[in-house]
């Protein structure tokens, strides 16, 4: 039985934790970037103890740090994660439809959108665009 | 949030709380255990001085000095007669006492005298050392090597947190200029307590010029009043002095240790640094002048 396109989730196309970086708050900024180098993801996804997502790092994140820190790369290299991770962003429910995540990721320009339990906060997996729009377009 | 911690092992030592806005802690004492009663006399004196000044204080004296300029330095005491001396000076005044260690074999021994753990700032990469330090269960005073930089301890710390002992107090001892020569880089002190763990800052060795006199180190003691009122104001929570009462005659760094005749002076300027550095922050707060986010 195939699934129209229109009738796809954010769960049927998300990327589980063990496919995407995930990192507790004191992992060091060199080793977040080398699971991002890993994961061939523009993210890194911050959990508590509990496995709830409390932050996310991006390539943008990256960009914006190099332009900003004075700080020598062997200080930065050594800071925790959580110190530039951003707790301020948007996820969306495994339960929402692909169109609808797919427009939040337009409108808000962005290429991974992290799936949490709303009730729980907990971390599910991530949706990248690549292969959402993949799914979107039946390809 | 910077951690707290609490020296003292058991009822026979009077407990001492380091970080936070807690009091300025002073560990002191000579060098190496010399023999029992020069290390008494010294307990004993500088109890008094800091008795006097209200000064909580841990005494240091080490049995083993594994980190000499030649083979014909004095070596230390020796681990058993050491830690013999170090246990009854703590029953006897009452102080928690402050001892390292140089080979990981005589980590647990050590720790079962002992309050609070040195980890020697040449070894303060070495993991096994770290860890054995660590497995003591004690407080661990680890000194910033002098080749180290502050954002690196952050790495030696989490050697020592991974045996599940977060009970860790990071101080600078100066760091390498060149050759045979030390400075101190005060922003370290700020670097070092992001890693949540109060600092403390070692004035006596931040003096030395290692090695500089061929077959033993030099230093420059004129130095310490200015670097102790220096930290003190930059944001310490404890301050480490070797001190002696024969400075010449010292079998260990003769030419850092401050003498004995001084201690109540810097002690005193120490102290009164710290509690207007408190007053200031209580006042004004600590400015983080970032860049604009």
């Amino acid at each position: 039985m195939s699934i129209s396109t229109t009738d796809l989730k954010v769960k049927d196309v998300l990327l589980p934790p063990d496919q995407v970086p995930v990192m507790g708050p004191t992992t060091i900024l060199k080793q977040a970037l080398e699971k991002m180098n890993k994961f061939h993801l523009g993210v890194v996804c911050v959990v508590d103890e509990e496995e709830k997502l409390i932050g996310i790092f991006t390539d943008g994140d990256v960009r914006r740090l190099l332009l900003k820190s004075q700080k020598p790369f062997a200080a930065l290299f050594v800071d925790d994660i959580s110190v530039h991770a951003t707790a301020c962003f948007t996820s969306i429910s495994a339960s929402s439809s692909l169109s609808e995540a797919v427009a939040v990721m337009e409108e808000k320009e962005i290429w991974d959108l992290p799936v949490v339990d709303q009730d729980s906060k907990k971390f599910i997996g991530l949706l990248h665009l690549h292969p959402a729009i993949k799914a979107v377009m039946g390809l | 949030m910077q951690k707290t911690l609490i020296i003292g092992h058991d009822r026979k030592v009077s407990k001492v709380t380091i970080g936070g806005q807690n009091q300025l802690v002073f560990l002191g004492g000579p060098c190496a255990i010399e023999s029992r009663e020069h290390a008494r006399t010294m307990a004993d004196q500088i109890g008094q001085i800091c008795d006097k000044l209200e000064i909580p204080w841990i005494f240091k004296a080490c049995y083993d000095k594994d980190c000499r300029s030649s083979p014909d330095s004095f070596h230390g005491i020796g681990i058993e007669e050491g830690l013999t001396i170090l246990s009854d000076i703590r029953s006897e005044f009452g102080v928690p006492v402050v001892s390292d260690f140089s080979d990981a074999a005589w980590a647990t021994a050590t720790g079962e005298v002992i309050d609070l753990i040195q980890v020697p700032a040449y070894l303060c990469r070495q993991t096994t050392i770290l860890r054995a330090a660590g497995e003591t269960g004690r407080p661990v005073h680890l000194k910033k090597g002098q080749f180290m930089s502050p954002w690196n301890m952050k790495n030696s710390a989490r050697k020592i947190e991974a045996t599940g002992n977060s009970n860790i107090l990071l101080t600078d001892r100066g760091t390498f200029f060149g050759y045979n020569m030390l400075v101190n880089d005060f922003r370290n002190f700020p670097i070092m307590a992001e890693a949540g763990y109060p600092v403390c800052f070692d004035a006596t060795h931040s003096i030395q010029m290692p090695t500089s006199m061929g077959d033993i180190s030099g230093g420059q003691r004129e130095f310490i009043p200015y670097l102790v009122r220096a930290a003190a104001a930059c944001g310490i929570n404890a301050l480490f002095m070797e001190v002696h009462d024969d400075p010449p005659n010292a079998l260990s760094d003769a030419n850092t240790v401050l003498d004995l005749k001084y201690l109540e002076r810097i002690l005193a300027q120490a102290k009164l640094a710290h509690e207007m550095r408190l007053d200031i922050l209580k006042q004004w707060g600590e400015d983080r002048v970032h860049l604009d986010d």
